[in-house]
């Protein structure tokens, strides 16, 4: 491998500016601008977070599907990663946004009531899962289901948008970028140039 | 304002401006510098060190903000630094992305850093195939300064003896990565060349830069400056001389001329008074881009140049050529599949190419004339951006997002339009921008030989990939938007005739013997290559011509 990663991060704190920190609206689960820079700001502890557009209900739900789409498993999840709070806050700045992500919880909520009988935050992980595999895969569409699909379709979009930009997502994907390289990282197989012999996967 | 004449007057300080100010105070000439935008702030602009999650959108910008422009100029880690309301109108039929960025040192502050110089089989390539034709330059006259600008500024690469592609000098290449070594070993057998691109980006200490540290984010600009712009390179060396007077934040309206039409000044608007100013010089150097060069010399209009200063050619605006990019293939190597992750993200993911191979041998072995190149591209990047091609959620999918991680690969082709009558710039006779200047109106289509490129590479590229033992899950459908490449070249293009072209083989207007162009808007065409380190070696070029102009008394 090329180079001893050192957090480029670190050394470069003295060079960055906090300013914009202050000025968030309150992110309970993940930090934000340059809060390294600061340890009152480390320190803050999880607060409830207050969605700036989801009625309480709503909130919920979001939060409930970016846990089934990214789940807490051998490591963190949507939930750890705080997805649903990006998503708030995304949906919270786009008119068009708000109004498919209403329009497809609304839809889920029906779907749940006429298929399951309850809402459905109310219906067991499995029941969850049965009303979405639907709008997930392929082979199980049914007709009439189309805006369900999309719907899934935006929120999961929007549930690895929120994922994967996390230091916990980061972590999860095992970022090798943003450090500092001694020299330009170099294929380390190289007796392997067709990458044929290499040793097994590791997921 | 008291009424200072300077020696010489230069419009943006880009590659091609940058260029000529340090020339020309290097020269002891005394220079003014005006610039549409700011000076970056290293520390405050350069954000790219940040990681996603420490800027409040993730990066993705604010959605109430929607793009304008192509993804590298509009995300939050450039925001603020490209310009969001340019005025420009496009003709019917013309869809033309036209991102500016009007800080000090312009585009080098963000470019792609892939730096071949051209070859004869470029500037004489209207002789091999019957289109367009040659450049009034050739490649044995030009070499010495693109052997100048790579010493200048340092560019990575290997000696290739491709047909194509001149050798220069060169420092250390990048090392292919995982990926690289794998899509070579496709290319070898598609009968294609899979090689390290020229990249201005420094592999070693280079004239008191920094070498790169391989971070990764380099569109996002470099806040240690080791690859080149201008304001690291540069613009440092001409304020260091005592002969340069930076402007800032100067958006010129017009150049003005004397009784005898020849160039005396510059009028400008300061965009935070909205006064308009005016500067005046022995000589002129337009280097504003292509497209805002041709639209400052058609707005300068007078008693001399009815349709624009230096336009008796009728040509100014004409001629207009551009770089078709876009992804002709994608999918993924599954020889990495679950593999740990790797840096690949060295250079913004692109550090070879696969340089033209069309059309070496005889002009016309495909079924179009000329050829392009293409970078491909890859590996563990900052956004997993495959997640389309995964089905379903849960447990399964957050695993398959981490097993593809190391897999995702793309081609990028650039593919040069011809010249073509139809696309142009003019001035758009309605629309002003918020400054009152008259607004540029681009007329632009793709022409056949570029779509044909295009559909070419489609096959080849798709070829290569599953030639490396590659899924293919994409075939481009369509290319970028005309402008995307931010490669146009054209407007002021320079001949020997003075009826048919609008500056000399010095990049010296034909009229106006005072007023210079050193951008490429003076290029006769696109080529499959890059324009920057050819804009730094002609404007090398034209600038110390315009010093011995200046010697000899001629200004």
């Amino acid at each position: 491998m090329g180079g001893q990663g050192v957090e480029r991060r670190e050394v470069l704190r003295i060079l960055t500016i906090a300013a914009a920190a202050a000025t968030f609206p309150g992110f309970s689960k993940w930090s934000f601008a340059c809060g390294h820079l600061s340890n009152a700001i480390m320190h803050v502890k999880p607060a409830t977070y207050r969605p700036l557009f989801f009625g309480a209900s709503e909130y919920a739900l979001v939060e409930r599907l970016t846990d089934i789409i990214i789940p807490r498993d051998a490591t963190p999840g949507a939930l750890d990663a705080g997805v649903a709070e990006f998503i708030d806050l995304m949906v919270s700045r786009d008119s068009e946004l708000q109004r498919d992500f209403r329009a497809g919880l609304t839809w889920l909520n029906t779907r749940s009531v006429k298929a399951q009988g309850k809402q459905f935050l109310l219906l067991l992980p499995a029941r969850q899962v049965e009303l979405l595999e639907p709008l997930a895969y392929k082979a199980k569409f049914r007709t009439g289901e189309e805006p369900g699909r999309e719907f899934f379709q935006l929120l999961r979009e929007y549930t690895v948008m929120g994922f994967y930009t996390s230091e916990i997502g980061l972590k999860e994907l095992d970022y090798p970028g943003l450090k500092f390289y001694g020299a330009s990282p170099s294929c380390p197989h190289q007796d392997d140039p067709e990458h044929l012999h290499l040793p097994p996967p590791q997921w | 304002m008291p009424k200072s004449l300077y020696d010489v007057i230069v419009i943006g300080t880009g590659a091609g401006g940058g260029m000529a100010i340090k020339t020309l105070c290097d020269a002891g000439l005394k220079v003014c510098a005006l610039n549409a935008g700011r000076k970056l702030e290293p520390a405050k602009d350069f954000r790219n060190h940040r990681m996603p999650w420490e800027m409040k959108y993730r990066s993705f910008g604010d959605p109430q903000t929607p793009a304008n422009g192509p993804d590298f100029t509009q995300n939050e880690y450039v925001e603020g630094v490209w310009e969001r309301e340019i005025a420009y109108t496009t003709a019917p039929g013309t869809h033309w992305m036209w991102p500016r960025c009007y800080a000090v040192g312009g585009k080098t502050n963000f470019w792609g850093r892939s730096s071949a110089r051209f070859g004869d089989i470029d500037f004489k390539a209207a002789s091999r195939d019957g289109s367009d034709t040659d450049w009034p330059v050739s490649y044995d006259e030009i070499a010495p300064y693109y052997t100048r600008v790579e010493r200048m500024i340092g560019v990575a690469s290997t000696v290739q003896n491709r047909p194509s592609n001149p050798d220069g000098s060169y420092l250390p290449p990048f090392n292919f990565r995982c990926l690289d070594r794998i899509l070579q070993k496709g290319a070898e057998k598609a009968g294609v060349p899979y090689l390290p691109d020229r990249i201005a980006q420094l592999t070693l200490p280079h004239d008191g830069h920094p070498p790169c540290h391989f971070c990764g984010n380099c569109t996002s600009g470099c806040d240690v400056g080791a690859f080149f712009s201008t304001p690291w390179f540069l613009l440092p060396k001409a304020e260091a001389s005592g002969n340069l007077e930076l402007r800032t934040n100067a958006l010129v309206r017009s150049i003005v001329v004397d009784d005898a039409g020849q160039a005396s000044g510059v009028a400008y608007i300061d965009r935070h008074t909205r006064q308009e100013n005016e500067v005046y010089g022995r000589a002129i150097v337009v280097a504003a881009s292509c497209l805002e060069t041709a639209r400052i010399m058609l707005n300068s209009k007078s008693r001399h140049w009815p349709t624009g200063i230096a336009n008796s050619s009728g040509q100014l605006g004409r001629n207009l050529c551009d770089h078709l990019y876009g992804v002709s293939a994608s999918g993924y190597l599954p020889q990495l599949l679950g593999q740990p992750s790797f840096p690949d993200n060295v250079g913004d993911n692109s550090i070879s190419w696969m340089p033209r191979w069309q059309n070496l041998r005889d002009a016309h072995e495909e079924s179009f004339v000329r050829g392009y190149s293409v970078y491909p591209d890859g590996g563990c990047s900052e956004f997993p951006s495959y997640q389309d091609q995964i089905e379903g959620f849960g447990s399964f999918f957050k695993r398959e997002m981490k097993r593809r991680y190391p897999t995702p690969v793309s081609f990028m082709v650039q593919a040069p339009s011809l010249r073509s009558d139809s696309n142009y710039v003019d001035i758009d006779p309605q629309v002003k921008d918020s400054y009152g200047i008259p607004a540029a109106r681009i007329h632009f289509q793709w022409g056949q030989n570029e779509l044909k490129m295009w559909e070419h590479s489609k096959q080849v590229c798709a070829e290569v990939l599953r030639a490396a033992g590659g899924i293919l899950e994409y075939s481009g459908e369509q290319p970028e938007s005309p402008g995307y490449s931010l490669h146009e070249t054209g407007t002021c293009r320079m001949g020997n005739d003075a009826q048919r072209f609008v500056t000399n083989r010095f990049g010296q207007t034909n009229d106006v013997a005072n007023l210079y162009a050193c951008d490429a808007s003076i290029f006769l065409n696109c080529t499959d290559k890059s324009t920057t380190l050819s804009i730094l070696a002609f404007s090398l070029r034209t600038s110390e011509y315009i010093v011995q102009q200046f010697r000899q008394g001629n200004h």
